[in-house]
């Protein structure tokens, strides 16, 4: 569990790890393997045809041939590809960054502040998580009919910035590790709590708080519901909308269908991929924390 | 923690940075906030809101329909949003109760007597003439005024009704021997079992015909779910038809069937269906298969014809559905909305509308527009189509029940036929457990009132 | 004194948040549940019959909690286990690590829509990855979610599919646990098991925690999955509370009935929390 020196495990510890890894590695990810092959499948090779028994784990029917590429740009052009992308990465962008700040904010307050009623108001919005969605939904939609946000992209933002209760909680999970000695010691140099959030807290605490962006750019992205129901323009849709409109009607392209999934989660991995350093700080930062 | 000069550089560069988001998001902010109009053709006429569930190559065909429209007045534009199916229902309700519904919708699901009843929908009948109402009653065919109807009010006026019938393969008949489609239930189902065929290890690899949907088979068998005005489930002919579906499956094996099926594509607008590939011998779907194959199989020889009645049965008998257009109370375009509906039904106007129908394989209204030229042609150009508008004029063609509760019943309907197909109850137990169901859904609506 | 106050300014987005968009719509919520609303009339009052006809008169309320805890007491551990014990391999230093850490996140990030086909093709009794695998080692696999006896247990695996989001919390936390700790225990003479169980594991229980809570809140809330893959069945075995309620309130149009129900679980879901968050100091260690 050691992130380095002498213990690091040798040339066979190593290959046996990979190995390990491997395996576990593969319920994960044969099924996303099995979307990108029927991805490149035309439509009649997906179902077998009369007479014939095919087996799915044949290696003819994991790689295609003929490659059907074609599936990619005909998915792309069912749907305003662009104007969907623009939109949904508007709305990521001001999502992640309302949700963030605004978390961390209030984390921070949950977390290192002493007042009347904190633990209280603290299980109050923890218990704001236990209520399914679906029975607010309607007083919240005439909330915000008579605010007159219907029609527009307020629904779908505003809220962010008033602190995530999921965001609020890992968050303050994370600060109320960090040792109290540094923030004691510049308290007594006569640093405001705010500067404390800002210059100590927040700095130590990027690992959670790239999760949270992460995790709040891919709830923002996988959105359907929320642009369905209080948006119609076309012109404001999201792509999320756009591949369920996919999924609702183009039952039996299932070629193309998973084509617009393929397309629809890869900018999300190579986010992810590029975002990794972010989690795995490097062995100097963690160890000076010591 | 004294201020180090050295980074005091950075520092100062950071904080500009992250002040530099902040700008930009609240300017990006400001700009999603701001309202701006929807895109309009006709920006000087009244606004018409339209809410559909079609998409794809569907949602071109009314895109023409609403681009004829607004071509062929001056005062209306009809706006056009196209709504992904499965949540369609959930935006339409919300937008009711926010206050903000849109003028008119095309619904297919069977809703209509459940929102009529709530009070959600405007009765279609009382924005016509006395004249106009009863010459539709007199005209139309009676399942599309059944489908529409609650109460003595129309809530619905159909832009295709979809009823089903047999497709089948004239050469693997004939290589059977079979001369002619066989004319009794009976008679099908023993041809059914010279059709199947079979691999080494006992799989299906071509199904001769099985059928399925309690609801389409409670008709044909004399029976029904709605019968003398009254809900009646739980009935000897019901009963025979819940039987005759799962003695069916059982025949072969549930399991078996099941796999079977399953390896099939059954998307229902699929043009990969099982039946063009062969793997049925016969197939029970709606009318708009006809134009599908001519579109994606031409060179494929197939007939159609109705499901044939058991002994005691009903003949040309089945069930049926269609998309309806209703206006929602609440709208604001409700004179707007009529007229579109009008357009697009050939109330007034046979002869214009027939062409609609044609460009979606639907069904018509009313004989007034199978008999004009224009849909004429089309039945010749597509002869199986007769198939269907003969279904049409039949009484023995059932939707699902006019209930309030008709979405619960559908579930439960559903339910009863899986466990008796199923085997893991007989189908008396199934249609038993039907019954105390809905009696006990009955008798809950009215401890509350409803 | 001053100290009071500026906690409740630090959490004022909340605070106003909460008081603004979240108050109003859950009173509306709890008063909805005493009412006969079918989502276009008006709600009328009728006082507790809703709560009675759920408690007395509806086997499917009872049937859907029934599925709900048996999938929560059986997903809600074994995620939690799979989630942590993935986050400690993958936090080995090897090389190419960070692709295995994207593999196992890979399935988090895809929308449930589209997994929820991709596994229904799969499990695909007749021609699915799953059945051809075992049938290679000559196991003949069942309908899995056609079949009532095991679509549950289905769900439940898929469920430890999908853990990649709580093993990136998992991850975030190794991540802050200090090596000098490690440092003296090696140099204590303790192994790398010892290591594990008496520092990695006491220094990860907040976030352990936080999963916690976070799962059993999302098992009660267990929803997407049932809806497109089976709709509550067969045989209503996957008719979960969620998906039972989502049929009552936009199906049956009986949204009152459904508003009850959601309060219900609501009490359920607060107190199963209140008796972890109460018990948790015995077991959470928070560093300092």
């Amino acid at each position: 569990m050691t992130p380095h020196s002498s213990s690091q495990p040798g040339a066979l510890g190593r290959a046996g790890l990979h190995l390990v890894l491997l395996l576990l590695a593969i319920p994960y990810v044969l099924p996303l393997i099995w979307m990108l092959s029927t991805a490149l499948k035309e439509d009649s090779q997906i179902f077998p045809r009369e007479g014939s028994a095919q087996s799915a784990l044949a290696l003819s029917n994991l790689i295609p041939n003929p490659l059907a590429w074609h599936n990619f740009p005909d998915a792309m052009a069912t749907v305003p590809f662009v104007t969907y992308l623009r939109n949904t990465l508007l709305l990521c962008f001001i999502n992640v960054l309302g949700a963030v700040l605004s978390s961390a904010v209030v984390a921070y307050g949950f977390a290192r502040l002493r007042f009347r009623g904190r633990e209280f108001l603290f299980m109050l919005m923890i218990a704001t998580m236990a209520l399914p969605g679906q029975v607010t939904m309607i007083p919240t939609f005439a909330l915000y009919s008579k605010l007159g946000w219907y029609g527009t992209f307020l629904p779908l933002t505003v809220p962010a910035f008033f602190g995530v209760p999921f965001f609020v909680f890992l968050m303050r999970q994370f600060f109320l590790t960090l040792p109290l000695e540094l923030s004691e010691a510049a308290r007594i140099e006569g640093a405001t709590e705010w500067q404390i959030l800002w210059r100590i807290v927040l700095p130590l605490s990027k690992p959670v708080l790239a999760t949270c962006a992460l995790f709040q750019f891919l709830g923002t992205w996988n959105d359907f519901f929320g642009p369905l129901l209080y948006i119609n323009d076309p012109e404001k849709y999201t792509l999320a909308y756009g591949l369920q409109q996919f999924m609702s009607s183009y039952g039996g392209k299932w070629g193309q269908l998973m084509a617009a999934s393929t397309l629809f989660i890869l900018p999300i991995i190579v986010l992810f991929f590029a975002a990794q350093k972010t989690f795995i700080q490097g062995i100097a930062t963690t160890g000076s924390k010591a | 923690m004294g201020i180090d000069r050295s980074s005091f550089g950075k520092r100062q560069l950071r904080r500009l940075a992250f002040l530099a988001n902040v700008v930009v998001a609240c300017v990006l902010l400001a700009w999603v906030a701001v309202p701006r109009a929807e895109p309009r053709v006709f920006p000087e006429r009244i606004p018409v809101r339209f809410w559909h569930m079609w998409s794809g190559e569907w949602k071109i065909v009314i895109d023409k329909i609403v681009m004829r429209f607004n071509a062929s007045q001056n005062r209306y534009e009809v706006v056009a949003l196209s709504v992904p199916g499965g949540s369609a229902d959930q935006k339409f309700l919300m937008a009711v109760t926010g206050g903000d519904p849109p003028d008119v919708m095309a619904q297919w699901n069977q809703v209509i007597p459940a929102w009529a009843e709530s009070g959600l929908l405007v009765p279609l009948d009382t924005l016509m003439q006395p004249a106009e109402w009863a010459e539709l009653q007199r005209s139309a065919y009676p399942v599309a005024l059944k489908i529409g109807s609650y109460a003595g009010h129309l809530y619905g006026l159909t832009t295709g009704i979809n009823v089903f019938a047999c497709y089948y393969r004239p050469e693997h008949l004939e290589a059977v021997g079979a001369q002619a489609f066989p004319d009794s239930l009976e008679g099908l189902m023993a041809l059914a079992d010279r059709l199947t065929r079979f691999d080494d290890a006992h799989r299906i690899t071509r199904m001769g015909f099985m059928p399925a949907g309690f609801n389409m088979y409670a008709p044909i068998f004399g029976g029904g779910f709605f019968m003398d005005g009254r809900l009646s489930l739980n009935t000897p002919r019901n009963l025979r038809a819940l039987t005759f579906l799962s003695e069916s499956r059982q025949k072969y094996g549930f399991e078996n069937v099941l796999k079977f099926e399953s390896s099939l594509n059954t998307g229902g607008f699929a043009t990969e269906w099982p039946f063009i590939s062969g793997q049925y011998s016969v197939a029970v779907d709606g009318q708009w298969r006809v134009e599908q194959l001519a579109k994606y199989a031409p060179e494929l020889r197939y007939q159609t014809a109705p499901i044939p009645a058991p002994q005691g049965g009903k003949p040309l008998a089945g069930f049926s559905n269609g998309n309806f257009m209703i206006i929602p109370k609440g709208a604001r375009q409700v004179a707007g909305a009529y007229e579109f509906i009008k357009f697009w039904s050939g109330v007034d106007n046979p002869e214009r509308a027939a062409e609609f129908y044609t460009w979606g394989g639907w069904l018509p209204l009313s004989p007034r527009i199978t008999m004009t030229a224009p849909y004429q042609a089309y039945v010749r150009k597509y002869p199986q189509f007769e198939t269907f508008l003969n279904m049409l004029s039949s009484e023995n063609i059932q939707p699902t029940p006019p209930v309030p509760f008709q979405v619960l019943l559908t579930d439960r309907i559903i339910r009863a036929e899986e466990g008796a197909i199923r085997g893991s109850g007989s189908p008396l137990q199934a249609i038993s457990t039907l019954e105390a169901d809905v009696a006990r859904e009955i008798a809950r609506r009215k401890r509350f009132g409803l | 004194m001053k100290r009071s106050y500026l906690g409740y300014w630090f959490i004022s987005p909340w605070l106003v948040g909460f008081l603004a968009l979240t108050v109003l719509p859950f009173f509306i919520s709890i008063y909805l549940s005493f009412c006969r609303y079918d989502v276009v009339s008006p709600p009328v009052f009728i006082g507790v019959q809703n709560y009675a006809e759920l408690f007395s008169n509806d086997p499917l309320f009872w049937k859907s909690l029934q599925n709900t805890l048996l999938y929560a007491v059986f997903a809600v551990p074994l995620g939690i286990a799979t989630a942590f014990g993935l986050a400690l391999l993958l936090n080995l230093e090897l090389r190419g690590m960070s692709v295995y850490r994207t593999l196992f996140f890979l399935p988090h990030i895809v929308p449930t829509v589209a997994t929820s086909v991709v596994f229904m093709w799969i499990l695909n009794p007749q021609i699915g990855l799953m059945n051809s695998v075992l049938g290679l080692v000559g196991v003949a696999g069942p309908a899995w979610l056609s079949d009532p006896r095991w679509a549950m247990r289905t769900l439940i695996l898929m469920s430890l599919w999908g853990v990649g989001g709580s093993v990136i919390t998992y991850l975030a936390g190794l991540k802050d646990i200090p090596i000098s700790l490690y440092e003296a225990a090696r140099s204590d003479g303790a192994g790398a098991f010892a290591r594990a169980l008496h520092i990695t594991l006491p220094m990860m229980t907040p976030v352990i925690f936080f999963n916690l809570i976070m799962g059993i809140i999302g098992a009660f809330q267990y929803f997407t999955q049932a809806y497109i893959m089976t709709q509550g069945g067969p045989q209503d075995s996957t008719l979960f509370y969620a998906l039972y309620l989502f049929y009552r309130s936009w199906r049956y149009l009986d949204m009152g009935y459904a508003s009850a129900m959601a309060w219900i679980l609501f009490v359920v879901v607060t107190l199963t929390t209140l008796v972890v968050f109460k018990t948790h100091r015995k077991w959470v260690h928070y560093g300092d």
